[in-house]
């Protein structure tokens, strides 16, 4: 309000920049304060941890005691053994099929949201979200006893005859921890994918009609193109925090579902080895960094190649 | 002020001499505020003897049964939470975690008492310690002074469906765990503690050369050719006996207590006694060294280890108690079926009686069964 009467009653023309320069100066003093509380909390709640990390990752442990110090014998120990990068390859598949399944899922759920759904859109959101107000354990629990050996499919297919013994392959494998997270994260993709479905301009789906494309032509060449930075958002969103995930790994994998969160566990457990934990931990956040990197490279390059 | 600040030099020295433990590790942390949100409970240290006192224990002995000659005392029960396994509970403590008594067992001692997580215990204050099977007492015990209260004692067995397994006129052995017969109908559990021994019996390898490198190496491959075998480790008896009651398990390495319960929901099951012999261990009460309420700490163990406990123990779960009386208290059909004779010195040296281990040894094993299980 100031800042408008001010520019208003403008008077030399020297003056007006001077005043331009201020209220730059101003502005970005006000949205510094106005980021500040986040700020503060990302350092402490995000650089500091990792900065922690860092630093223990080059110490030792002998027993229960700490030796600080330099030593890079504990990232030599991850290529040396190959149970830490074999489980962690385990894991990046684990999650690139689980991003990929629960895009697939999430995409019709939030297409419907955003193009068939008229009225009380937030009503439907919330009916879609409902599940995850319950706790996350519950949910890997749920599908425990969906997929168990005594479980609902398990009986029901017994029931119906098609099997006389309970079918074992469903629970306590890879398959199911992939199932089980899907499940689990389907709000962190279906919200996006539904924003940028919901943001698409409808006139270019007349136009696209008026030119005489088919529905399925208009789908694949308009809307799941404007989509796309949805699709891509939704599966980094569940890719990243899936590959170290060890709860459902542990609840449903059975013997060879573990992944490398169980083994960052254990190390700050059972195996008191903490810098061994924090390096194989660095050691995951680079390699995800370095494929989410990888993969919008490969999709700003094929926007390009494509406009 | 001034003094936190001296506390902080002080670590950083310490840093700079070259050890750290993790505890004071942790402590760095919080001096900087960053755990303050992730260990809330560790300001708890300042109130000092106010509230009752806080018992960190295993999943399953955190109910008011074995409490309540505290209650009886102070009125109210002390604080508890659950752990799946003491070396897991161990973990939380040195990260912060503020808690007076600890439920360890015999293996534990070396490591426990060797890094300072405990204290002595002041015997004449437990107006139940001389009630006490006299060579339950010696566990823990260093330059006359006793680190740990012996409570309950049980066995790691095979839990098995008679009607699923064939033993074909055999004895029951170990061997039913590596059954390729029952593959993936097997379960094993998730703790070192219990499984590495029991793999050791199993192999023929002494309890007091169980830490030498051949073993180690002897055991780990009976373990890595078990794993594939496994339909999954577990950290918690409930889920296991679902499977057994369910009949997806077939055979399962478990403690007395998975038997007892079974029997009583009626589920067809047998406890074996492997002609290898079983593994029998002790678990008890320790004080924590930080411990703020040591006072009534020594209530709570003194709580733990009357007969009154003791008949619960007996009773509910199935496992001996470390208290004489308490075996009076239960009646001879009921200890003739739980298989507790009232002598309980003869059962105790009948099992394979699990010893201490080293931190080094336990720290090994850990990770090398952490490897097992994943498959490697």
């Amino acid at each position: 309000m100031t800042d408008e009467t001010a520019s208003t009653g403008g008077a030399a023309a020297g003056d007006e920049t001077g005043r331009r320069g201020l209220r730059i100066a101003q502005d970005t003093k006000r949205s510094l304060t106005l980021l500040s509380p986040t700020l503060i909390l990302l350092i402490l709640a995000l650089a500091f941890p990792i900065l922690v990390l860092i630093v223990l990752s080059f110490w030792t442990q002998t027993g229960m005691s700490l030796t600080p110090g330099f030593t890079t014998e504990n990232y030599e120990a991850f290529f040396q053994k190959r149970i830490y990068y074999m489980l962690l390859l385990r894991s990046i598949e684990n999650s690139a099929m689980v991003a990929a399944l629960t895009v697939i899922l999430a995409y019709p759920a939030a297409y419907f949201v955003a193009f068939r759904i008229k009225r009380r859109k937030v009503l439907w959101l919330i009916l879609i979200t409902l599940p995850f107000w319950t706790s996350y354990l519950l949910r890997i629990f749920a599908w425990k006893v969906i997929l168990g050996y005594n479980g609902v499919i398990n009986s029901g297919l017994i029931q119906v005859g098609l099997i006389d013994e309970p079918l074992t392959f469903l629970l306590n494998n890879r398959q199911a921890v992939v199932v089980t997270l899907a499940h689990a994260w389907a709000a962190f993709a279906i919200l996006p994918i539904y924003v940028s479905l919901e943001k698409i301009d409808r006139s270019l789906l007349e136009a696209a009609a008026d030119l005489g494309e088919n529905p399925l032509w208009s789908f694949l060449r308009v809307t799941l193109p404007l989509s796309l930075p949805g699709v891509i958002a939704a599966a980094l969103l569940v890719f990243i925090p899936t590959v170290g995930d060890y709860v459902a790994p542990k609840l449903v994998g059975g013997n060879n579902g573990l992944m490398i969160g169980n083994i960052v566990q254990t190390q700050f457990g059972r195996g008191n080895n903490w810098p061994l934990g924090a390096a194989i931990s660095i050691i995951s956040m680079l390699v995800i960094t370095g494929i989410v990197c990888s993969f919008l490279l490969l999709v700003h390059q094929a926007k390009r190649r494509l406009a | 002020m001034s003094e936190k600040a001296l506390s902080i030099e002080d670590m950083i020295s310490r840093a700079r001499a070259g050890k750290l433990s993790r505890r004071q590790f942790s402590q760095m942390l919080v001096a900087a505020g960053v755990t303050l949100t992730a260990v809330p409970v560790a300001t708890r240290g300042a109130r000092a003897e106010e509230g009752e006192a806080f018992y960190f224990t295993w999943g399953g002995y955190d109910i008011p049964e074995l409490l309540e000659e505290y209650n009886e005392k102070h009125g109210a029960y002390p604080d508890t939470a659950p752990y799946a396994s003491s070396s897991e509970g161990l973990t939380k403590v040195q990260a912060g975690f503020v808690v007076d008594v600890m439920h360890p067992c015999n293996t534990n001692m070396g490591e426990w008492i060797g890094s300072g997580v405990i204290q002595p215990i002041d015997t004449s204050k437990l107006s139940h310690w001389n009630d006490m099977i006299p060579s339950l007492q010696r566990i823990g015990e260093r330059d006359g002074e006793h680190y740990f209260a012996a409570m309950e004692w049980g066995q790691t067995s095979i839990a098995y469906r008679p009607d699923l397994v064939d033993l074909q006129g055999e004895e029951e052995s170990w061997g039913i765990l590596w059954d390729e017969r029952y593959a993936g109908r097997i379960g094993v559990l998730a703790n070192e503690g219990d499984t590495w021994w029991c793999a050791a019996i199993y192999a023929g390898v002494p309890f007091d050369e169980i830490d030498t490198d051949e073993n180690i190496e002897k055991v780990a491959a009976l373990l890595r050719e078990q794993q594939p075998l496994a339909l999954s480790y577990y950290d918690d008896v409930t889920t296991m006996e679902q499977s057994l009651a369910s009949g997806e398990l077939v055979a399962a390495m478990t403690w007395n207590e998975t038997p007892t319960r079974l029997i009583k929901q009626g589920v067809p099951i047998k406890w074996a006694a492997p002609k290898e012999g079983a593994l029998t261990w002790v678990c008890g009460a320790s004080i924590v060294t930080d411990a703020p309420r040591v006072d009534k700490a020594h209530d709570v163990i003194n709580s733990l280890i009357s007969p009154r406990s003791g008949e619960y123990v007996i009773d509910a779960f199935g496992y001996g108690h470390s208290n004489v009386k308490a075996f009076e208290r239960v009646s001879a059909e009921r200890l003739a079926e739980l298989g507790l004779p009232r002598d309980p010195e003869k059962l105790l040296q009948a099992g394979k009686f699990q010893t201490e281990m080293s931190i080094e040894f336990q720290s090994k094993i850990a990770n090398m069964f952490s490897d097992i299980k994943a498959g490697f």
